[in-house]
């Protein structure tokens, strides 16, 4: 099993120098494609140049594109960045297309990436506008003078009323309505 | 207490107040007790088109005062909430975000996000069901870079079953940078005619 994910580093999203803010600024400015004449690890990379190179040399005018024929060696793409960074890419005995293909993901990429195990998929300046949350937020304000334990606090939102409670209102409310009768008739009940 | 959760359920309906709900009103909904109480004594008084009409004016007052606070800009920095690629990311000028796996946009283009599910400044928020209605708020972003992430390992293993494999993958990435956030028209303005729009979704 590889272990090289352990001592990868990590880190978080950035983009040089503030770009695409303003405007978008290719960081790819230097390519060098070494490739041999006659050995054939080289030959996807002697296609491409053959048949695609001219063409993105035009296509992006910022990049400055260098090709180095070189005798009994393995093909090779390097790309110089603006942040300083280089990578350096061996393409031996590959085709033509992902010759095209990797060094398309050198004209699109800020630097070498391979060497940075991302935390975040994000990242930002302002963490908070509104403020950070608290448990306080939209909350009343006796909230924070409650002194606990506190009996309002600790009795459910809602309880119903008990068959007993109801029953002592229904009495209550007999005596109101009968006043003095219910009283005589108590009495009589006890009198006999 | 349930008869004056539909009661107010049906309001909102009744109310034509379309796509957007506001935080505050929506605050100002949450039944207190007292309110309930005064339910139970009287259930029979509850009028339910003055409660709606006592909703449309605050709704209306509360887009008055952020259309107010637009046209003077004295809102701030917005942010929002952007459906992108199946993720949502909580966005505000000059961020910069991730998208992951294969995705078109190629480095240098200027794209809108267009799915916002909820913009927001300092003093107000305006919460879509699920997103706000298409051209409130315009979202500029830029696409900085197309990588690949980092080689991540693959790994299988089965004991005692001579079954082993390890595989190495990296997946394409891409970097978009957020360039404005904006309310591109009043909050409780019409939206202008316009022509059926060519989008998806």
């Amino acid at each position: 099993m590889s272990n090289s994910h352990l001592f990868l580093k990590s880190g978080f999203p950035r983009a040089p120098l503030q770009n695409g803010l303003g405007r978008y600024v290719c960081q790819l400015q230097r390519i060098t494609l070494k490739f041999c004449k006659n050995n054939g690890s080289s030959r996807g990379m002697r296609d491409f140049i053959e048949n695609h190179l001219v063409d993105f040399a035009k296509e992006n005018p910022g990049i400055v594109v260098y090709v180095k024929p070189r005798r009994h060696r393995t093909p090779v793409l390097v790309g110089e960045y603006l942040n300083g960074e280089r990578e350096w890419m061996s393409c031996r005995n590959s085709t033509q297309e992902e010759i095209s293909k990797w060094i398309d993901l050198l004209k699109t990429q800020n630097g070498s990436s391979s060497s940075l195990r991302l935390r975040k998929m994000w990242h930002t300046d302002v963490p908070s506008i509104q403020g950070p949350w608290t448990p306080f937020l939209l909350r009343s304000p006796d909230a924070q003078g409650q002194v606990y334990p506190s009996e309002d606090a600790s009795k459910p939102l809602e309880t119903p009323q008990t068959a007993t409670e109801k029953l002592i209102e229904l009495f209550r409310q007999q005596q109101l309505e009968g006043g003095n009768e219910a009283h005589e008739v108590l009495n009589k009940k006890r009198a006999e | 207490m349930s008869f004056l959760a539909q009661a107010v359920r049906q309001v909102l309906r009744q109310v034509p107040n379309r796509s957007l709900s506001l935080a505050g009103a929506m605050r100002s909904l949450s039944i207190s007790p007292a309110v309930g109480q005064q339910n139970k004594l009287a259930t029979e008084s509850v009028d339910i088109s003055a409660i709606a009409k006592d909703q449309q004016k605050e709704c209306q007052s509360i887009c008055e005062r952020i259309n107010r606070q637009v046209q003077k800009s004295e809102q701030g920095r917005l942010f929002a909430v952007v459906h992108l690629c199946g993720k949502q990311f909580k966005i505000t000028p000059g961020d910069v975000i991730l998208v992951e796996g294969y995705w078109p946009p190629t480095i240098g283009d200027e794209i809108s996000l267009d799915k916002v599910l909820l913009a927001g400044a300092r003093d107000f928020t305006l919460v879509g069901r699920p997103i706000l209605e298409p051209g409130l708020v315009s979202v500029k972003a830029t696409v900085v870079e197309k990588t690949l992430s980092h080689t991540k390992t693959h790994f299988r293993k089965k004991r005692r079953k001579q079954y082993m494999r390890i595989n190495f993958q990296r997946s394409p990435h891409t970097m978009v940078r957020i360039n404005s956030i904006e309310l591109a028209r009043p909050v409780d303005g019409e939206a202008p005619p316009s022509e059926p729009s060519k989008r998806l979704f």
